[in-house]
């Protein structure tokens, strides 16, 4: 794997301003929101637009906690709520299922590991109309479970095929160590295994939330009380009833994205592995 | 206490460690998907479900799609914003993976805050993408026309002309830094000699291109746009967001469509057929990806 010589002086200048312009454009979309997100209406409808809030407003984002009509961080809190227990499921089904397929040569580990590669590819459509029907069954319709219950099956699978990359590329060498000092295969599982692979298993948390922070579909087609909605059926909603506020629609969008920008600066490098182990070797 | 510990150094052991992932599994998807076979082939609308009074009516629910206008209409658009955001991400991120894979300062940091988009909630990007594009407030109908381009606000999303453009445009978006990140990636593991002793032997940089960087970055270049295939076909919150397949189901996605047909028609079964059809498409595609990916695993 070799790398390119540093490129200096002027070319250099010049491909990082390109760079820069390139994400300004990326990211004009996000920007804009944020800003529309702290004008006045009034401004937001102004002609021509202005490019920065010229009157700062952070009603938006304030009102939400007054007034009763869609609460913002009772979605929010629902939202976290519902994506860590999905996390949990995730992290404590898949962290031994990926160990057994990466360490234990037995029967039907193949067809497990096909088993998971085809469940991480179902598109959510697929899976609305029967879990609608199960879950009524179940009596969790209408309740966080059956969002949760359905948003850890798409952490699962994606852990699984993340961290059975992981657990294989431990040396033999270490576990073997652990059975000599006198450790169960159990024991070098939970003492010497599951700590190495400690990275893998913080991307496959941070992405089982993400997955389940995203989901709009299962939180609004099994959730109906606005009480107990997440925050993106909430939007989903407050978009339909309230189309042209766009200072509380974009308020709305920005605190959606605060978790996702909390994972991004403090987890950059977890998530480029997770992204690129994931989706490439599978 | 010996027994258990022979037991967990049996190889099968590995099933029991296994196993409570693959029962969630079953009971959550893979039982919804056979409940879903069978759904398609019955006839159960909001009338009958509670009561339970179901009939088997075979592919009846199938015969009526094929005939359903609507339905068709879903098909084919699907398939066109499938094809087009696959071009359109992969030769965006394809050049952005090139030109970030330069080794200059911002480089690093660039390639980072680009991923920002792929991990926004989809019903975030949506909203976001409908205030660009609103008709009148809208930003892009003013930089148009700053520019000259238009002379009245085009009416983006609420015309069954552009609205599949401006929903291919969002999710194109979305779509760029999965591709950066991915093919720039496999850039990496190009061996920088060979570009060296390409450059000796007098190759210029369009030549090292086609021989050296495209055919060594083929298997990156598959699964990317195999995966994107996969991730595209089943978009659903996006659309929904953005038009709930409107205006004049001129945005109705396969997925979209199948939502409609069970959650605001209350045709369960044939919002199940929809669904099915979907799935049969996705697998016919993804037993390309399974075939990599196994492939992979041999060397394992």
């Amino acid at each position: 794997m070799g790398e390119e010589k540093k490129i200096t002086g002027r070319k250099n200048v010049i491909l990082c301003a390109i760079s820069v312009l390139v994400l300004c454009i990326l990211l004009f979309p996000l920007f804009w929101t944020l800003i529309t997100s702290l004008k006045t209406e009034k401004e937001i409808f102004q002609y021509p637009p202005t490019f920065y809030p010229h009157v700062l407003n952070t009603k938006s984002y304030a009102a939400q906690v007054e007034t009763g009509d869609f609460n913002m961080f009772k979605s929010f809190a629902n939202s976290f709520l519902i994506s860590l227990g999905a996390m949990l499921i995730a992290v404590v089904l898949a962290v031994p299922a990926s160990y057994a397929i990466a360490k234990y040569r037995f029967r039907g580990r193949k067809i497990m590991l096909l088993f998971f590669l085809v469940t991480q590819m179902l598109p959510v459509s697929v899976l609305l109309t029967p879990m609608f029907i199960m879950f009524k069954g179940m009596h969790v319709y209408n309740t966080w479970w059956s969002a949760i219950f359905a948003d850890a099956t798409i952490g699962i699978p994606f852990s699984v095929l993340i961290l059975k990359n992981y657990f294989a590329s431990i040396p033999k060498d270490l576990e073997e160590a652990a059975y000599l000092d006198g450790c169960s295969r159990f024991g070098a599982f939970m003492r010497i295994l599951v700590p190495v692979a400690k990275p893998g298993i913080v991307v496959c948390a941070v992405f089982s939330f993400l997955y389940a922070w995203g989901d709009l579909a299962y939180g609004m087609t099994f959730i109906l009380d606005q009480q107990k909605r997440p925050i993106t059926a909430g939007i989903f909603n407050f978009m339909g009833q309230y189309g042209t506020r766009w200072s509380y629609l974009s308020a709305f969008a920005i605190v959606t994205i605060i978790p996702v920008a909390l994972v991004f600066i403090f987890m950059q490098k977890y998530i480029i592995a997770g992204m690129t182990n994931g989706a490439v070797k599978g | 206490m010996s027994k258990i510990r022979r037991f967990f150094q049996h190889e099968n052991a590995g099933l029991l460690f296994a196993l409570p992932a693959c029962i969630y599994m079953i009971v959550f998807v893979g039982y919804p998907i056979l409940s879903n076979i069978m759904l398609s082939l019955q006839d159960v609308t909001v009338m009958n479900l509670s009561r339970g009074e179901k009939h088997f009516i075979g592919l009846a629910n199938y015969m009526k799609l094929f005939k359903d206008g609507v339905f068709l209409k879903s098909m084919s658009n699907t398939l066109v914003f499938t094809v087009s955001c696959l071009v359109f991400q992969f030769l965006i991120g394809f050049a952005l993976a090139l030109f970030l894979n330069r080794n200059f300062r911002f480089a690093k940091a660039v390639r980072g805050l680009l991923m920002i988009p792929w991990m926004i909630p989809m019903t975030v990007t949506a909203l976001v993408f409908k205030l660009l594009f609103a008709t009148d407030i809208g930003v892009v109908n003013y930089i148009l026309h700053s520019m000259h381009l238009i002379t009245k606000n085009v009416e983006w999303l609420t015309s069954s002309k552009t609205a599949m453009l401006v929903v291919i445009i969002a999710n194109v978006w979305i779509g760029i830094p999965f591709n950066t990140i991915l093919l720039s990636t496999g850039l990496t593991t190009i061996p920088t000699e060979l570009y060296e002793s390409a450059a000796i032997d007098g190759a210029n940089s369009r030549q090292s291109f086609f021989r050296i960087t495209l055919p060594l970055l083929r298997p990156t270049i598959e699964s990317v746009l195999v995966l994107g295939f996969i991730y595209t076909f089943k978009v659903y919150d996006l659309v929904y967001v953005m038009t709930s397949g409107g205006p004049v189901n001129s945005t109705h996605l396969l997925s979209t469509y199948s939502y409609k047909q069970s959650f605001e028609l209350f045709n369960y079964s044939m919002g199940s057929a929809v669904a099915n059809v979907l799935l049969l498409i996705l697998l016919l595609v993804g037993i390309i990806y399974l075939r990599i990916t196994l492939q992979g695993e041999e060397d394992m």
